[in-house]
């Protein structure tokens, strides 16, 4: 099956930019993620099996772009991630805690965690969209949860 | 809500609907492709891609031809044409996101091509492309493979031969200036290009 661009866009436009978002820490290279992203949608032309596989394959090319250009030397869109925080509209004020917390871990345990706790992803489909072992998804989401709990302390639950 | 129910109800939310909340606060801009000049992929192969598809937009233009405009000031202008490797005078005349150009061949016969396209937003707004974009995508880069086996990057008024530049996976790196502005081109040997005034664009990025 396919979609439409415009309606992938509709669809999962903001689920890949903060996917992006989350190992660029940057806007404007989040949004070219997904706008490169979307190109290779469109011109690729795959048929994919359902709305999940194209979820999941969106998924793990915006995530590959966003390494790309946030590892490019030639990288120059360094707006601080701060800045566009400050321009979030977080519903409670603890949210911006968790955004704050979240974008200080490192770039390997920020993904895991967003793939875990946005996508509602399992270990084993996370390791599939990142082409990692499970075992390694595993231990960067303990670890990555652990950072998480140092620095949010009571905001953070032991629910998982 | 009173307070305490408040309370209870910060104390009941779990990680991940915490997450899901804070996270849904970010929201891609989903501005105009247009607008965007960060990446670019065009070329033989792909416009007809772009033309059925409408991601960026439609573009009709001739096929073996490249153009820079070269006079600006109404919708009557005067531009340069690349055609089959050499210079020509042109006229381009532009109105509602259509376009016509005349010019004369090699052998002196009046040849006219026209064109034109839409651009939409990725919510699904059409609209028709304005004067300045159809200019800024007749003076995008485009590359041409002659007969001869040779290959151009056509640029403004520059014409550079990349024949030998391929490395050994197909892919070429060219950098473009333009006044001031640089960009930086990959080409995948008969399989499409893309620019970034940033860096080379990754050739796993597109096609």
């Amino acid at each position: 099956m396919r979609l439409p661009v415009a309606i992938v866009f509709q669809k999962y436009g903001d689920r890949l930019f903060a996917a992006a978002f989350s190992i660029c820490r940057n806007q404007m290279d989040a949004d070219d993620a997904v706008q490169e992203t979307l190109i290779k949608y469109n011109t690729l032309e795959l048929d994919y099996a359902d709305e999940s596989h194209i979820k999941a394959w969106l998924l793990r090319v915006v995530i590959n772009r966003a390494k790309d250009i946030s590892s490019s030397f030639w990288r120059k869109n360094k707006v601080a991630w701060e800045e566009y925080g400050e321009t979030l509209h977080f519903e409670e004020p603890e949210d911006s805690r968790l955004f704050e917390a979240v974008m200080r871990l490192p770039k390997k345990y920020r993904i895991v965690i967003h793939l875990f706790y946005y996508e509602d992803y399992t270990i084993r489909e996370i390791a599939d969209v990142l082409r990692q072992r499970e075992g390694t998804i595993k231990s960067q989401l303990s670890r990555g949860r652990k950072l998480l709990k140092k620095m949010l302390m009571e905001e953070w639950n032991d629910d998982e | 809500m009173t307070n305490r129910e408040m309370k209870k109800e910060k104390e009941t939310i779990t990680n991940r609907e915490r997450y899901q909340r804070t996270f849904s606060a970010l929201h891609a801009s989903g501005k105009d492709v247009m607008e965007v000049t960060t990446m670019k992929q065009r070329g033989k192969i792909r416009i007809g891609k772009l033309a059925t598809a409408c991601m960026a937009f439609i573009l009709v233009l001739g096929l073996t031809s490249a153009a820079y405009a070269a006079d600006i000031g109404g919708i009557r202008r005067n531009i340069q044409l690349w055609i089959h490797g050499d210079q020509t005078d042109a006229v381009i005349e532009i109105e509602n996101g259509q376009y016509s150009l005349t010019y004369e061949d090699e052998d002196g016969t009046v040849q006219q091509q026209s064109g034109g396209g839409i651009a939409f937003d990725w919510k699904g707004k059409e609209r028709p492309l304005t004067e300045e974009e159809i200019l800024e995508e007749l003076n995008s880069p485009d590359v041409q493979y002659e007969e001869d086996g040779s290959i151009w990057v056509y640029y403004f008024d520059q014409k550079i031969e990349i024949t030998d530049k391929f490395d050994d996976q197909g892919v070429c790196y060219v950098q473009l200036k333009n006044g001031k502005d640089t960009l930086y081109m990959t080409v995948k040997y008969q399989n499409g290009y893309a620019t970034s005034p940033h860096s080379y664009p990754s050739p796993r990025s597109f096609n």
